[in-house]
C-alpha cells in the first residue's frame, strides 16, 4: 500500500544541538506506529516537524504522495495531520458538543456574518448620519453637516461590526447530534453530552479530543504520551480507541514510554536515540527487551538486520 | 473511574456533578426570596410598614438598574477570563452622563426639537464610550496588558476627561422633558378610568394623582430590554460562545481558530456601551450630568456578578445570575431605607452576602468534584 506519510531525512537543530538527525520513516494507512526513545531522544521534536510546529532544518515530508511543508500547526491540521497534545486543547467549562465544534460552531443559517455586518452598518449608520448631521448643522452649518454625517456613518460601521454577531446563532442541538454521531462511530461512551468536559474522566476527555479530530477529517493522528496521566482501565480504553482509528484507515503515530502500551497497539515500532533513528521493528516479531536495549544503546540497528524502507530509497542516509 | 461507569448508556441521565451544580446555581434565587421575606417580616413588626407592595418592587427595580447595567458589563468581561475585569466602566458611565448632558444643554439652549435633542444627547453619550472600550480591548487583547492594569489606567483617563469637560461640576440646565423620561413610567393606571401610556391621564386633577398608580418605570423598561439583549448575545450567539471558550481555555481557543483578539476587543467595547447606557439613564433620572455619576456602582456591580455565581476565573456565569445579584443588592439597599436604618449598613450587609456567596460557591464546587 502507498504510504500516507513519508518523512525523509528530517533534521532539526537547536543551536549546536542536533535534536533530530536524519530520521526517515513511512506511515501507511491503517497502521499504528509506536515512536519510542529515552527522554530527550527527539521524539517530540520529530512529531513537531510533521505537525507544523517546527520547520525542519533538513529533509522532506511527503503527504499523500505530494511534497508538503507546513507553515504552522493550523496548516498541517488543514491538510489532515492532527496532533493531540497532552493538554488536549479542550475548554473544560464547555460541554462535549461545544468542544468538538470549538471555533467551528454550527450556526443556524440566516446569512453570513459579512452580510449581517453590512446590513447592520446601513440600518444603524444611516439614521445616525441623519441625526448627527441635523444636530451639527445647527451649530456649525455646512462643515457640521458633513462632519455629523461622516461621524454617523463611521459609528454605524463600528456598530455593524459589533452587532453583526446577533444573527450568528449557535445551533446547539445540531452540534449535540453531530457529536453523538461522531462519538458513536468511534465506539466512545460518554454518559452525558450536556455536562462540562471538566466533569469527565481523563480517558473520556482524551476520547473527546480524538473524536473532534476525526470529525474534522483527520487523515493521520499523532498522539504524544496519550496514556501518561490515565488510570489502568482508562489507558486500555484509549488504546482500544487507537486501534479503532487504525481499523477505520486513519494511521496513528503514538509516542509512549510504556512498553506494554506500545506492544498493545503498535504494528511497527520506531526507536530514536540521541536524535538518531536506531531501529525499526515489527511489533509482532520483537520483544520489549530488544526495544529497550535499542533505546539505551546496547544494540544497533545493523545487528537487527532491519533496513527501513525510507532509508533504502536514499542511500546517502547514515544510521 | 471504572469500566462499568464508562459503559453507562449515554442519554438524559444527569450525573451527580450536574445535579449538584444545578443546586449551586439556584441558591441566589433562594437567597433573594429569603431576603424579601426577612425584610417583609421585620418592616411589618418594627414599623408596621407593608414591604410587599408594588411600590417596593418598583423602588427595588429602579435601585437595581444602575448596578445591573454595570454588572452586565462586568459579567461579559469576567466570563472572558484570563484575569478579565473592567475597572473603568463606572467612569465611562460618568463620561457618558457628562457628554449627554453637555450636548442636551447646548441643544436645549438653542431650542431644537425635543426628539432631536434627546436622540443626539443620548446617542452621543452612549457612543462616546466606544473609545475607552476600544482602547481597553486593544490594550488587553493586542498589547497584552493585564486587564486589571489597563482598565485601571483607562478609568483614570476617562474620569479626568469627564472632569475636564464638566469642569468638575454637575451639568444642569437640562430640558424639562428629560425628567419625564428619567422618572416617568411606561404605563399609568387610574382605577375605574383605565390605562395611559407615558403620561398621567390628562383629565386628572391634582387630587386624583394620589389614586393613579404608576406602572413600569421607563428606566426599568429600558434596562430590561438591554438585559435581554445581553442575555441573547451571551447565551445564543457564536460571539457569546467564543467569550465562554476564551474564558475556559484561551490557548485552546487560539489553536482552534477563534478570533480571540477581535472577540475580546468587541467584549470591552460592549461593556463600555453598557456603561454608556447606564450613564444616559443617570442623566435622565437626575436631569444633570456629573463625572462621578458612577462612583459607588463599580464595586456593587462586581458584587452582584459574584453573588450571581459568575466565576472570577472566567468561563462561567450568566446574565440571569447577575440580574439576581443586582436584585439582592437593591433589595438590601431599599429594605434598609424602608426600615429607616442608616444607609451605611448596606455596605456591611452586601459585604457579608458576597462572602457567603463565595463560600457557598466554593463548597458547591468542591462537592461536585469530590
Ligand atoms: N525548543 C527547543 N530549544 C532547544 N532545545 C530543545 C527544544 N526542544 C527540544 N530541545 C532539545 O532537543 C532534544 C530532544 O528533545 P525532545 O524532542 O523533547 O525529546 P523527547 O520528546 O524524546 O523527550 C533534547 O535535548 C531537548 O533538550
Ligand atoms: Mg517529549
Amino acid at each position: 500500500m502507498e504510504p500516507i506519510l513519508r518523512a525523509v531525512n528530517l533534521t532539526k537543530k537547536f543551536g549546536g544541538l542536533v535534536a533530530v538527525d536524519n530520521v526517515s520513516f513511512d506511515v501507511s494507512p491503517g497502521e499504528v506506529i509506536g515512536l519510542v526513545g529515552d527522554n530527550g531522544a527527539g521524539k517530540s521534536t520529530f512529531i513537531k516537524m510533521i505537525s507544523g510546529v517546527y520547520q525542519p532544518d533538513g529533509g522532506e515530508i511527503f503527504f499523500n504522495g505530494k511534497k508538503v511543508s507546513f507553515a504552522d500547526p493550523r496548516d498541517a491540521r488543514d491538510q489532515g495531520i492532527e496532533t493531540i497534545y497532552q493538554d488536549l486543547a479542550l475548554a473544560e467549562n464547555l460541554d462535549v458538543g461545544a468542544n468538538i465544534f470549538l471555533g467551528r460552531e454550527l450556526k443556524k443559517k440566516f446569512f453570513s456574518e459579512f452580510i449581517s455586518r453590512i446590513l447592520f452598518s446601513a440600518v444603524l449608520g444611516l439614521p445616525l448620519a441623519v441625526l448627527f448631521a441635523w444636530a451639527a448643522f445647527h451649530f456649525f452649518q455646512w462643515p457640521g453637516l458633513l462632519l455629523g454625517m461622516l461621524t454617523g456613518l463611521g459609528l454605524g460601521s463600528v456598530l455593524g461590526w459589533l452587532f453583526a454577531c446577533v444573527t450568528q446563532l449557535v445551533d446547539r442541538r445540531k452540534m449535540a447530534g453531530e457529536s453523538a454521531g461522531a462519538l458513536k462511530r468511534l465506539d466512545i461512551e460518554i454518559p452525558s453530552l450536556t455536562q462540562q468536559v471538566r466533569n469527565l474522566s481523563g480517558g473520556q476527555r482524551q476520547s473527546v479530543a480524538i473524536a473532534r479530530s476525526i470529525y474534522w477529517n483527520a487523515r493521520m493522528m499523532i498522539m504524544d504520551e496519550p496514556t501518561a496521566a490515565l488510570g489502568v482501565s482508562e489507558q486500555r480504553k484509549v488504546l482500544t480507541l487507537v486501534r479503532t482509528l487504525a481499523s477505520q484507515g486513519v494511521p496513528v503515530i503514538i509516542i509512549s514510554h510504556n512498553m506494554q502500551d506500545v506492544f498493545a497497539v503498535a504494528d511497527r515500532i520506531v526507536i530514536l536515540r540521541r536524535g538518531k533513528k536506531v531501529g525499526e521493528q515489527i511489533a509482532a516479531k520483537t520483544t520489549p527487551d530488544k526495544i529497550v536495549s535499542l533505546m539505551v544503546g546496547a544494540e544497533t540497528v545493523h545487528k537487527m538486520g532491519v533496513i527501513p524502507r525510507a532509508l533504502e530509497n536514499n542511500g546517502s542516509a547514515k544510521v | 473511574m471504572t469500566d462499568t461507569e464508562l459503559a453507562t448508556p449515554s442519554g438524559s441521565k444527569k450525573s451527580r456533578a450536574e445535579r449538584l451544580s444545578t443546586i449551586r446555581k439556584a441558591w441566589p434565587w433562594f437567597f433573594l426570596i429569603l431576603m424579601v421575606v426577612v425584610f417583609a417580616i421585620i418592616s411589618k413588626n418594627a414599623n408596621n410598614v407593608n414591604f410587599l407592595n408594588y411600590r417596593s418592587v418598583q423602588g427595588i427595580l429602579v435601585y437595581a438598574t444602575q448596578i445591573l447595567l454595570i454588572g452586565l458589563a462586568e459579567t461579559i468581561i469576567i466570563i472572558s477570563g484570563n484575569g478579565g475585569i473592567d475597572l473603568s466602566v463606572h467612569y465611562s458611565l460618568g463620561l457618558a452622563a457628562v457628554v449627554a448632558a453637555f450636548v442636551m444643554r447646548a441643544m436645549f439652549a438653542a431650542s431644537l426639537p425635543p426628539v432631536l435633542t434627546i436622540g443626539t444627547g443620548f446617542l452621543a453619550g452612549i457612543l462616546i464610550c466606544i473609545i475607552p472600550g476600544w482602547v481597553n480591548g486593544t490594550l488587553v487583547a493586542k498589547v497584552k496588558v493585564p486587564p486589571f492594569i489597563s482598565t485601571l489606567g483607562m478609568g483614570y483617563v476617562v474620569y479626568g476627561i469627564a472632569l475636564l469637560l464638566s469642569r468638575g461640576q454637575a451639568i444642569a440646565d437640562q430640558p424639562d422633558y428629560l425628567a419625564q423620561i428619567g422618572n416617568g413610567n411606561l404605563l399609568y393606571y387610574w382605577p375605574k378610568h383605565g390605562f395611559t401610556f407615558f403620561k398621567v391621564p390628562a383629565g386628572a386633577a391634582p387630587a386624583d394623582l394620589q389614586q393613579i398608580i404608576p406602572l413600569i418605570p421607563n428606566v426599568v423598561a429600558i434596562t430590561l430590554l438591554v438585559t435581554i439583549a445581553v442575555w441573547f448575545i451571551l447565551a445564543k450567539t457564536q460571539f457569546g460562545q467564543h467569550i465562554y471558550a476564551i474564558g475556559g481555555n484561551i490557548q485552546a481557543s487560539i489553536r482552534s481558530g477563534i478570533p480571540v483578539a477581535s472577540t475580546l476587543t468587541r467584549a470591552y467595547i460592549l461593556a463600555a456601551i453598557l456603561a454608556g447606557i447606564a450613564g444616559v439613564i443617570w442623566t435622565a433620572r437626575f436631569t444633570s450630568g456629573a463625572s462621578n455619576a458612577g462612583e459607588p456602582t463599580l464595586l456593587f456591580a462586581i458584587a452582584a456578578v459574584v453573588i450571581g455565581g459568575t466565576s472570577m476565573f472566567g468561563g462561567e456565569g450568566s446574565v440571569v445570575g447577575t440580574v439576581i445579584g443586582a436584585l439582592i443588592i437593591a433589595t438590601i439597599q431599599y429594605g434598609l431605607v424602608v426600615l429607616g436604618q442608616q444607609p451605611y449598613w448596606q455596605y456591611v450587609t452586601v459585604g457579608v452576602v458576597v462572602i457567603i456567596a463565595v463560600i457557598v460557591d466554593q463548597l458547591g464546587r468542591a462537592l461536585e468534584h469530590s
